[in-house]
């Protein structure tokens, strides 16, 4: 699969981020590696990237950080908040509309769709 | 920066890490407790994307290459935490404000007008003519720290370069107001009174950390639209 250019990505990083860390609590580079191995390699963002929007989206509120030490290193693990799932929800349920809108409109089909 | 090290990698592993760190540490500008965090984070996650390319099978030496070419230059890590770094060091000035405003502003309103309930709003305006000053001030800081918080979910992000500004203009404000009261005292014919010392003592050591948080913002402000 062809990996996609960060800025593709533009505005959908907060939801991609916040949907990885909803099974549990993440550092760092792992957040880094599940998006690279859910997307089968597609997204393969720069780390500068991610960190910071890491930081923004604690700064939002929408998710919180512990650190821990280990193996005498300082690790940072981040976890969603009540708000975080909330938000997760909601940009969920705008992705699928925002989905359904472009995918009919780029194979001309019908939106929305009537069954 | 403190001496975190790579617990899994050797020496020659250490040092290019160590070197991109240190650039790194360099070309960051922010809040002290904030850059050194963010290095931290990026040494432990420098360090598990090490160890987890040499599990695979690849040589150190060629996995802390490609690791750190992963990471991106330091030049461009540096740019990409800019924007968060602006704004902490935004919201760090403005909650400085907030903390010592009261602080001041009691001093002062205890020496010019030590009954403002009594004396109205017109009266308080004529003893602390720089009442819309500070209203301004709260109104920016307030609008800020809402658009750069949590609150930023529902209302519209303020920019960086907008938080910077804000910082910039409540300092500057927070100058001439301290500067306008402590002359409007000095100038009146009341006495040098022991409040009178404290409040003035208050305003001019708020005047010098302004002038140093003006100078760093605008420092700041500057460096993130070179």
């Amino acid at each position: 699969m062809l990996p996609m250019r960060p800025e593709l990505l533009k505005g959908h990083l907060d939801a991609l981020l916040l949907a990885v860390l909803e099974p549990g609590p993440q550092h760092g580079y792992a957040v880094i590696e599940s998006l690279r191995s859910s997307s089968d390699g597609a997204l393969d963002l720069p780390t500068g990237t991610v960190y910071p929007a890491l930081h923004r989206l604690e700064r939002a509120g929408l998710i919180a950080s512990d650190w821990e030490t280990v193996g005498g290193r300082r690790r940072r693990a981040y976890r969603l908040t009540a708000s975080g799932h909330t938000a997760l929800r909601e940009q969920r349920a705008i992705w699928d509309q925002f989905a359904a809108a472009v995918t009919a409109v780029l194979r001309g089909r019908p939106w929305p769709a009537t069954v | 920066m403190a001496g975190h090290r790579l617990s899994t990698s050797s020496t020659s592993a250490q040092a290019p890490v160590d070197a991109y760190l240190n650039e790194l540490s360099h070309l960051l500008h922010g809040p002290r407790r904030r850059r050194t965090r963010i290095l931290a984070e990026l040494r432990d996650g420098l360090g598990q994307a090490i160890a987890d390319h040499t599990t695979h099978g690849r040589a150190e030496g060629q996995a802390v290459e490609s690791v750190i070419d992963q990471f991106g230059t330091p030049q461009a890590v540096a740019d990409a935490f800019a924007d968060e770094l602006i704004t902490a060091s935004a919201r760090r000035t403005i909650a400085w404000y907030i903390a010592t405003g009261p602080l001041v502003g009691t001093w002062w309103l205890q020496l010019l007008q030590p009954h403002p309930w009594r004396a109205g709003v017109l009266g308080l305006l004529a003893a602390i003519p720089i009442l819309p000053l500070i209203a301004v001030a709260i109104a920016t800081a307030a609008g800020t720290f809402a658009t750069t918080g949590r609150l930023i979910r529902w209302l519209p992000e303020a920019s960086p370069d907008r938080a910077a500004c804000a910082a910039i203009a409540i300092a500057a404000l927070a100058v001439v107001g301290d500067l306008a009261v402590i002359t409007l005292y000095l100038q009146s014919d009341a006495s040098l009174r022991p409040l009178a010392i404290v409040a003035i003592s208050c305003s001019a050591v708020r005047i010098g950390c302004s002038v140093v948080a003006l100078l760093h913002a605008t420092r700041m402000r500057r460096s993130s639209t070179l």
